[in-house]
């Protein structure tokens, strides 16, 4: 399948101590993209490059087939867009802000709007300024759903919403998905959520791309091992070795990525012992990833 | 049926939802010709990806649990009777392994778990 977002070799700055650097990424169509990183990394940076609301330096991207941005407005209307912070008219009423909304696309689906309206229980009078912010990300997902996108970008959606928020929100966006075969991406510090409902992987850290792989192969791919009498130098293993700490008596704990069962054969070669592999979830693969980055391993 | 997914654990999601779907197979919870929910509403309903929810139903078709009918759903088959005991058994097996895991990562001895699991059983029997 062909990728609904594909970033080359994208430079941005942002005045002097800011930069996206050698950005690649892809997204492939039908996917569901979780972005990752810490605060700070560039992810609502690239949003905005990938929406057009920022330029470039240098680089190319394209979303949706189009080049951005000179087709912007084309790719504008087939993409639902969530930013980190609601921006609407304060003075609006709900269904004001849905008609506005409405009306810039044309795919805009009133039935399922009115639908989701009533399950999200948000009542059509009440001013947005008057809106809680479990009621104003209910309605920045149902503005963004209904215009039936082909591309849902989503910056932070559950960000502060208590549980029962999120699993509304988070429920509706699949429901659109298994329907529509729509792509998502999407950025979260909620990294259970993301390891849930994400097939793909991105990591970003310090406005680079850290890893990009799909979510089946980073979890399966990152463990914790214990070594006993670990080599002093790692050598040529068949591993990458994110980090390594003396733990009991001469053993070590090591943290690799692109680990499968076979490789067990390194520890003989190297005259050490491997006595426990065992598996880590999402967030702690993350950490271990960006520690990494940061400070390599000799 | 599907309270105890786990998207921390080391199991996909996809093997997850088989696993319980096979359960409820072989513990007759789910009879012959019964449907399984869409994928768009285990999808919804358990927030995970529907290409997630495929692939369980795709898993449990090739192993002959269940039945894709095209446009109409998915549908429980007839499974034999030794089969729903090998599969309870499996099942058995299947947690036995995850305990010992999750023991492992505590930095639990085999002993230390063989004694709790005994004295547990004891309390419970008797």
């Amino acid at each position: 399948m062909s990728n609904a977002v594909e970033i080359r070799d994208i430079l941005y700055r942002a005045g002097k101590s800011f930069e996206v650097r050698d950005l690649s990424l892809n997204v492939p169509g039908g996917s569901v993209y979780g972005f990752l990183g810490p605060n700070g990394s560039g992810k609502t940076t690239t949003i905005r490059l990938l929406l057009g609301l920022l330029r470039p330096v240098r680089g190319r991207i394209t979303v949706l087939g189009g080049d951005v941005p000179n087709d912007a407005p084309r790719i504008l209307a087939r993409t639902g867009y969530v930013p980190e912070s609601p921006h609407l008219y304060p003075m609006l009423s709900v269904d004001q802000l849905i008609r506005v909304h409405a009306s810039f696309y044309p795919r805009w689906d009133g039935a399922w709007g009115r639908e989701l309206q009533r399950n999200f229980r948000l009542d059509g009078v009440t001013r947005f300024s008057s809106l809680s912010k479990g009621e104003k990300g209910k309605l920045m997902m149902l503005l963004a759903l209904a215009q039936r996108p082909e591309l849902l970008v989503l910056d932070e959606p559950t960000d502060g919403l208590d549980p029962v928020v999120r699993r509304d929100v988070l429920s509706a966006l699949l429901d659109y998905v298994s329907r529509q075969n729509a792509t998502v991406f999407i950025c979260s510090h909620l990294i259970h959520e993301l390891e849930r409902i994400c097939d793909w992987v991105g990591v970003m850290d310090r406005g680079r791309l850290v890893a990009e792989l799909p979510m089946e192969t980073f979890k399966s791919g990152i463990k914790r091992l214990r070594v006993s009498n670990p080599p002093p130098r790692i050598g040529d293993a068949p591993f990458v070795v994110l980090s390594r700490e003396p733990g009991a008596g001469a053993a070590e704990t090591w943290v690799v990525r692109g680990w499968e069962p076979p490789m067990s054969q390194y520890f003989e070669q190297v005259g050490a012992g491997l006595k426990e592999v065992v598996d880590l979830d999402l967030e702690e693969g993350f950490v271990e990833l960006l520690n990494t980055f940061r400070q390599p391993v000799q | 049926m599907f309270e105890q997914i786990d998207p921390r654990s080391a199991t996909p999601l996809y093997a997850q939802i088989a696993g319980r779907i096979r359960v409820a197979v072989a513990a007759g919870e789910l009879r012959p010709g019964e449907p399984l929910p869409s994928v768009r509403q285990l999808a919804s309903k358990l927030r995970v990806n529907p290409a997630t929810v495929v692939q369980a139903y795709r898993d449990l078709e090739t192993e002959g649990f269940v039945e894709m009918r095209q446009g109409a759903g998915t549908f429980v088959k007839e499974v034999v009777p030794e089969r729903r005991a090998t599969e309870r058994g499996k099942r058995a097996v299947d947690l036995v392994r995850q305990m010992m895991a999750e023991a492992g990562r505590l930095g639990l001895t085999t002993k230390e778990l063989q004694h709790a699991i005994e004295q547990e059983l004891e309390a419970r029997i008797g």
